[in-house]
Order: C-alpha cells, then structure tokens, then sequence
C-alpha cells in the first residue's frame, strides 16, 4: 500500500479556467475542494442529462407495467378530453355565442322601401346601436325562397306576406340594457314589434355552461387520478430505492439531487401517457367517424368529428407531463421529510 | 482551533430515555480519537449528532468553529460533504460498480468525469483496490468491502473522518489493517473519530481514547 500522500489536484495544470481553485494551494492534508459555479452549472446539466437517460432506461427494462402505468394515465386524460371535443363539437364551448342580445325590428308592411330606410337611419341614431341591417320585403322573401324551396307556393301569392326587418345588435350585453333597448325601439313610428330572441340562447348559454362545469369537474377528477397513479407508482420506486436514497443523503445529496431521477421517470409517465391518450383519441375518432357520417349526409349536413388538433394536442401532452411530474414530486418529497433529521 | 467541540450536549429519544447526559469534549484539528463504551453508551448518538442525522436535545455543537446544533436542513447537504463517513456495514450500493461507488460523492458534489476519474483512482489506489474498480461490491470480501467504503469516505478529502464500528466485522489481521489505513489519513493531517468498542486493537494502537458510559464521559485517556 502505497504510504505517499495524493498530491493536491487542485494544483493540476489543466484546468486554468478555475482561477478561484488557485488560492487554495495545497494546504496539507484534508481540504474539501471548491468548485466554480460555471462548473456546477455544468455538473448540474449532466446530471439532469444523465438521469433523463437512466430514468428512461429503468422505464424500458420492466416494459409491461411502465406500459400499463402509462396507460391508466393515458385513460385517464382522454376521459375528459373527448368530452372537451364533443362540448366542442356542439359549439357549446365556443364563445361566439355574443349575438345573445341581437334583436328584430318588425315594420308596418303597408311602409315603402324609402320609408323602411329612413327607420333604419332612426334606429341607427339611437344610443347603444352596434350595427343594424335592414331587410326589405323583398330581400326576406327571396332568401325566404331560397332557404326553404318554396319557390311555388309562395310565387301563387298575390302579394308579399312578409313585412320589412331591421336586425339590431345592441353595443351593450347585458341582457337587461337590450330588453329596455327593444321597448325603447318598439316605439318608433312604423316599427309594429321588436323582438329579443334571447330565451332559446339564454338556454343555449346556460347548457354551455352546464357543459363547461361537467368538463371541468371530470377534468380535475381525473387529473387527481393521474397524480394517485404517478404517486403511488413513484412510491414504489421510491422503496425500492430506499437505500440508495439514504446513501446519498449521508454522503451530501440534496433533496433536489435526490428527487431528480424520480422526477424525470414521473415525467416519461407522463408524457408516454399523454401520447397514448392522443392515440386513443384518434383511434376512437376514426371508429366513430363512419357512422357519424352516415348520420350526418341523413341530414344534409357535412357534419364531421372535430381532432383534437395541434394545440389540442400539445395541451393535452403538457397537462399529462406536468401530472406526472407532480405526482413524482410530492411521492418523493413525502419520503425526504421522513428522513430528515429530528 | 478545536475540530469537535461538545457542550452540556444532552439527547433523548422520545422525551424519557437519556442517550446523551451533559456531553463535553473537544477533539482538535487533525487528532486521532477513539469513542469507546458498551453498546448503548452513547457512541452512536455522538456520531450521528456529528452527521447531522440528529439534532441534540440540550447543548451545543461546532464542527471547524461552526454551530452545526440548529443547522438549517438547506444546509445539511453542504455540511456532510465537509466529513467523511465509514460505517460498520460500509453503506455500498450494490447494483453498481466499485469505481461508480467510490465516485458518488464526487457525482454529487458535480465534479468533471475527468476529475472524478482521477480522484476516484487515486483513493482506490491508496486502499489498493485499484485493480477492482470494475467489480461489483458482492464480488468483494468483507474486507475490501470496508475498504471500498473508507475510499468512498475520503475521495473528497474531507477535514474530518468519522467511522461507525468500522471493524465490527473483521479479523484481528483485517481490522489492523484498516486501523493503518485510518492512521494514514490521520497522518496527512485528517482528523478522525473513530468508534469502536474492540478495546484490544484500541489499547496496541495509542491514541486518545474518550470513553462513555450511560451516556456520560467517563474517562478521557491521552495518547500514551
């Protein structure tokens, strides 16, 4: 055994781009070394590097129960999602539902075309008028045609049963404002009604929002799922890595150092989750797709499933990552605080 | 400057039983120091008072003039890498190599593969394992199991060593030989606490010798 003192590293050559190590000249014996932060920088990116790869490599060595993990994950996102889709699909989520307060202005027929526009001007000097449009009796009958095919039985008319409209979109939305708006309206000279639509949208609005809440509800249910899973996945590996952890501690890991690994396999679960999520979105999409359109010629409409689409997409891979990295950081931390020192 | 300096430490476990009665020692900068007694005396509480596993009850505690008896858990991590640990069943890992064993603190502390790799070969070298760092730790004996532990232990070249039974389960042969292991890294200046209740390997080896009974220091004998 050989009975010579190491010789200080520190006093290496090669490394001139550590200038602060200078100053510790070898003192004799025993001297913990320093290290710069650029150079922990560095060690701390390899070290992210090296337990992304290892994390991914324990993964891979028990592949059946890595896949079945990320399946209840991937079960558990597209729960919610395909119910975000068919919200969607329904236009219930969208936000174009701002027309809610639009009015019709309904004009004495006997009126001429002249007269009809010199009302519109009226309307449009009103306070609180967004825009208006007005239809004449003809314009209404034509689209009218059109619209339904009736070309014969209303051509056998003698006269135009339809009165002249004026659609209005108020500037205001409160619902209140336009129902005072429309009274307001109702009295100029020349206008015979005006009507609010707003009761089947009021309805619409409501079931949008019934829908959003049933979303939100099973969305945060099955997020708390995907936490349980990851935790109690990383749970495992946790245990099984028990000794390990307390090594590293008593040799000076910190609990970031610690946790890394575990984080990283939280996040695989997570995104291996969220791509098999996407998977079975697709697959379930191409098998509904036939029928739907089937359904949908039926009814004259090019109705189609809406995808989940890229920013659908990237979303959904975003949520599932940032679940399983949660998940692996509070199923980590739980362990570090029972071993801290009392 | 005292490397280790006990005063009125006290610690109890679950509020009754007394491991550690007003504890004082002082153990200065690059000494040799034995902690003896039966099991149960109190070694253990001393050392894992002093790795920060623990925190006394009663008293203080300064390792290198600086109070480790609040330190923040923050803080702990930076602390133990200052000191070095051998301990009785040598804490290796084995699903890894001798070489990755001995290079973990290095890993942690986040120094380059190339330093690692020398530092890693020059304390194999030292314990004369240098040609087992591609072994796993099972393929070892007990006593290059311990010495791959006393490598690991002071790889980092800490100030201070401290060891747990570290010949516990040893031959005679063995254990004198990792004692002239541990009196070499006392030789170049790291002060070591070392404890043992193998008192004839203590008695042939002359050292100081702090001996504790129920908790409390009953003797404290010089280096004869």
């Amino acid at each position: 055994m050989s009975q010579k003192p190491r010789r200080n590293p520190q006093q290496d050559t090669e490394k001139p781009h550590r200038p602060s190590q200078g100053t510790e000249k070898s003192r004799r014996g025993a001297r913990s070394h320093q290290i710069t932060f650029e150079s922990r920088t560095r060690a701390w990116r390899r070290h992210h590097g090296q337990m992304a790869v290892d994390s991914l490599y324990r993964l891979r060595r028990r592949p059946l129960s890595t896949l079945m993990t990320m399946l209840a994950i991937a079960i558990a996102m597209v729960l919610p999602a395909s119910l975000w889709l068919a919200l969607g699909s329904a236009q219930l989520l969208d936000s174009n539902l701002d027309d809610t307060a639009r009015m019709t202005l309904y004009l004495d027929p006997a009126l001429s075309e002249s007269q009809a526009m010199d009302i519109t001007d009226q309307v449009r000097g009103e306070s609180d008028i967004a825009s208006t449009e007005l239809i004449t009796a003809a314009a209404g009958l034509e689209s009218f045609q059109q619209r339904l095919g009736m070309s014969d039985a209303l051509a056998m008319m003698e006269d135009n049963p339809l009165p002249a409209t004026i659609l209005v979109q108020p500037r205001s939305r409160d619902p209140d404002a336009a129902q005072a708006l429309a009274e307001r309206l109702g009295q100029i000279e020349g206008v015979t009604d005006a009507r609010l639509d707003m009761a089947w949208l009021e309805r619409l609005r409501q079931l949008s929002e019934l829908g959003r809440r049933v979303v939100l509800a099973f969305g945060v249910l099955f997020a708390l799922g995907v936490l349980l899973v990851v935790g109690n996945t990383i749970r495992l590996a946790v245990e099984s890595r028990r000794q390990e952890i307390e090594v590293v501690t008593l040799i000076g890991a910190t609990h970031a150092f610690v946790r890394r690994p575990f984080l990283y396999v939280g996040v695989w679960y997570g995104l291996g989750g969220g791509i098999l999520a996407l998977l079975l979105l697709t697959l379930g999409r191409r098998w509904l797709s036939a029928p739907i359109d089937m359904l949908a010629s039926g009814f004259g409409s090019h109705f189609s499933l809406p995808g989940i689409g890229l920013g659908g997409s990237a979303l959904l891979l975003i949520c599932s990552t940032m679940l399983g990295l949660v998940g692996a950081w509070l199923a980590v931390s739980r362990h570090l605080a029972e071993i801290s020192p009392r | 400057m005292a490397m280790i300096e006990f005063a009125h430490v006290g610690k109890r476990y679950g509020g009754r039983f007394e491991a550690l009665a007003d504890l004082n020692f002082n153990v200065e900068r690059g000494e040799m120091v034995f902690l003896t007694g039966h099991s149960g005396a109190g070694k253990s509480s001393v050392l894992r008072l002093l790795m920060a596993l623990e925190r006394p009850s009663r008293g203080r505690i300064a390792v290198a003039g600086h109070d480790i008896t609040n330190l923040h858990v923050s803080h702990i991590p930076f602390y133990r890498r200052q000191i070095g640990v051998v301990y009785q069943n040598h804490q290796l890992l084995f699903d890894r190599s001798v070489f990755d064993n001995v290079a973990l603190p290095l890993v942690i502390q986040g120094a380059t593969p190339q330093d690692a790799r020398r530092r890693v070969h020059a304390a194999l070298d030292k314990i004369g394992l240098l040609h087992r760092e591609r072994a796993l730790p099972i393929e070892l004996s007990g006593g290059e199991q311990q010495r791959v532990g006393i490598a690991r232990a002071v790889v980092t070249k800490p100030a201070m060593l401290l060891a747990d039974e570290p010949t516990g389960n040893l031959d005679p042969q063995l254990s004198a030989d990792i004692m002239r292991l541990f009196e070499d890294f006392n030789r170049i200046g790291t002060t070591v606490l070392l404890a043992s209740h193998d008192l004839a390997l203590i008695a042939r080896l002359r050292h100081r010798v702090l001996k504790l009974r129920d908790g409390r220091l009953i003797g404290d004998e010089e280096a004869a």
